[in-house]
């Protein structure tokens, strides 16, 4: 599961308020390197819950790799920003889609409802009495 | 809407019962209810079809299909709850025949082909019902997300590398207004209840933004072979209570009879060709039953008939028999020796023409409250307020499928 995934996810358990965001429990992750397509992070970010995606990489154990807050738009916009290491355009995709977490949990904001993350795939599918 | 014959005698199909279906749509008169039974135990009130809501105000369907409501209409946590016929005739199937399922899914479907290709690079797509994930990745400009409740065939998605999870298109666990574009591809026609259909084109358009797409495809009872129609195995009214209020223990068959199919012969249809025998013996899961054709009622039944079970086979040389042999064992599965497989059943609901406009023209009622109109002998209502707005974009008929596309306002 990528973190873009996790921030789309939602608890849908019945008697959950929001349901998001999920926190994410990792026992086992992995990154996979995959090539940039600035124009391609910089279309996604308006959907992105930032704080969400923060949390995220904390609870993988990665508190330097974004900041607490959005960086600007001119910083994610600048000309040649991809090409800078360590740019924030970089890091922001390396935490959307590089990062990939095999084995852990979400765990509903609201009702503690645990969700498996099994290979790299959460089971949302919920039970008959949380409907 | 031009002047239309008021009943089509018996004969086969054709265009005429296609007009009498719209016919019917049109002027909202009920069709006979399948699921009476489940309609009693909830009390509901009157579907409405496709009317405008002032019509629908004023309307009066017939009472023959009227069932007083019975306090409090409240099914939303029913509609989300998986039926009984559900579970057993299309989770555990794909369950069981997953891999089997998934070396004959791989011929691209040219319209969703196209869909895909027509989005914006750079969108978000997500594939709610994605099976194996034939169309993941399709577009490599697009991101894609994949949904399907079997674990099986996710694992399969996962395998060749995509993003998935393990998820209920009646009740998706995405956000609002993330996707730019949805596809439920050959699924909604696996969905046993009018509720949990439209409950599934509502979460379509739910999760994806303002303007995105939504492509829907399901199979057609109008086959363009028409003459593969009549080889379907329809589930009776009869049986109904039966496979719905099912509780007790599967009963082992009794009967020796089996099935005779032959393998499919197309895969997006999934047609099964069926001795051609006046009377059939199908398989229910507990126990064989017989059902009479020779009745006055069969030609009334066949052209309200959507409701059927196609059947999987599965050959007897493949890795998954080794779970079949339960399935054999409690009576869930039956053996074609002839044809040398194990045969499972697949439960459809098959779609009429304008049957997926109309509840996408319902999903347009924006912000109605739902009213309890006592004046009446019964009792309807009008649709619940919060339902996101959508736009039919495109429709058509293609490969025996009805599509439709679908613009969130």
């Amino acid at each position: 599961m990528r973190l873009l995934t996790h921030n789309m996810l939602a608890s849908n358990v019945r008697g959950a308020t929001t349901g998001y965001p999920l926190t994410l429990e990792v026992t086992k992750w992995c990154t996979k390197e995959v090539e940039l397509n600035a124009d391609f992070i910089r279309g996604l970010l308006p959907k992105i819950d930032w704080r969400a995606l923060v949390a995220a990489t904390r609870a993988l154990g990665l508190p330097e790799l974004l900041p607490e807050d959005q960086p600007p738009e001119e910083e994610i916009f600048a000309e040649g920003a991809a090409d800078v290491e360590g740019s924030a355009i970089r890091r922001i995709h390396h935490a959307l889609l590089e990062v990939h977490v095999q084995e852990g949990s979400l765990v509903c904001p609201d009702t503690s409802r645990c969700f498996p993350i099994n290979k790299g795939i959460p089971n949302m599918m919920l039970h008959e009495d949380e409907v | 809407m031009a002047a239309v014959p008021a009943e089509m005698g018996a004969g086969e199909w054709g265009r005429a019962r296609v007009v009498v279906e719209r016919w019917r749509h049109v002027l909202a008169v009920p069709r006979p209810n399948l699921y009476r039974a489940e309609r009693e135990r909830r009390g509901a009130g009157r579907e409405l079809r496709g009317m405008p809501p002032m019509a629908a105000a004023i309307g009066a369907p017939e009472a023959q299909d009227m069932v007083p409501a019975e306090g409090n209409h409240s099914c939303s946590s029913s509609v989300q709850s998986t039926p009984e016929i559900e579970k057993k005739y299309v989770h555990r199937v794909y369950d069981a025949i997953a891999p089997h399922f998934s070396a004959t899914r791989f011929a691209k479907w040219p319209k969703v082909a196209g869909f895909l290709n027509s989005l914006r690079p750079g969108s978000i797509v997500l594939d709610v019902g994605c099976g194996n994930g034939k169309y993941l990745g399709f577009n490599p400009d697009c991101l894609f997300i994949g949904c399907d409740i079997s674990p099986p065939l996710i694992e399969i998605c996962a395998g060749r590398g995509h993003e998935v999870l393990v998820a209920d298109a009646v009740n998706l666990s995405y956000r609002n207004d993330f996707g730019d574009a949805a596809i439920s591809i050959a699924v909604l026609h696996h969905l046993s209840t009018d509720d949990r259909r439209r409950k599934a084109i509502e979460e379509l358009i739910r999760v994806v933004r303002r303007g995105g797409l939504v492509l829907i495809t399901v199979w057609a009872r109008d086959q363009e072979d028409k003459s593969l129609l009549n080889k379907w195995t329809p589930l009776c009214e009869k049986y109904n209570e039966e496979w719905v209020e099912q509780s007790s223990p599967p009963v082992r068959s009794q009967s020796g009879t089996l099935l005779e199919s032959i393998a499919e012969t197309d895969e997006d249809t999934g047609v099964m060709k069926q001795t051609d025998d006046r009377l059939k013996k199908f398989h229910d899961g507990v126990e064989d039953k017989i059902i009479d054709f020779s009745n006055s009622k069969t030609d009334e039944n066949e052209k309200n008939q959507q409701e059927y079970f196609v059947p999987w086979h599965l050959p007897f040389h493949r890795a998954e028999i080794g779970a079949a042999s339960a399935a054999l064992e409690n009576g869930f599965a039956k053996k074609d020796e002839k044809k040398g497989t194990v045969v499972y059943n697949r439960y459809y609901h098959v779609f009429v023409e304008g049957e997926l406009q109309r509840w996408s023209i319902l999903t347009q009622q924006l912000y109605i409250h739902m009213k309890k109109l006592t004046s009446f002998p019964f009792c309807f209502y009008l649709l619940v307020s919060g339902i996101k707005n959508a736009t039919i974009v495109d429709q058509f008929y293609d490969k025996s499928n009805w599509c439709i596309v679908l613009e969130k306002l």
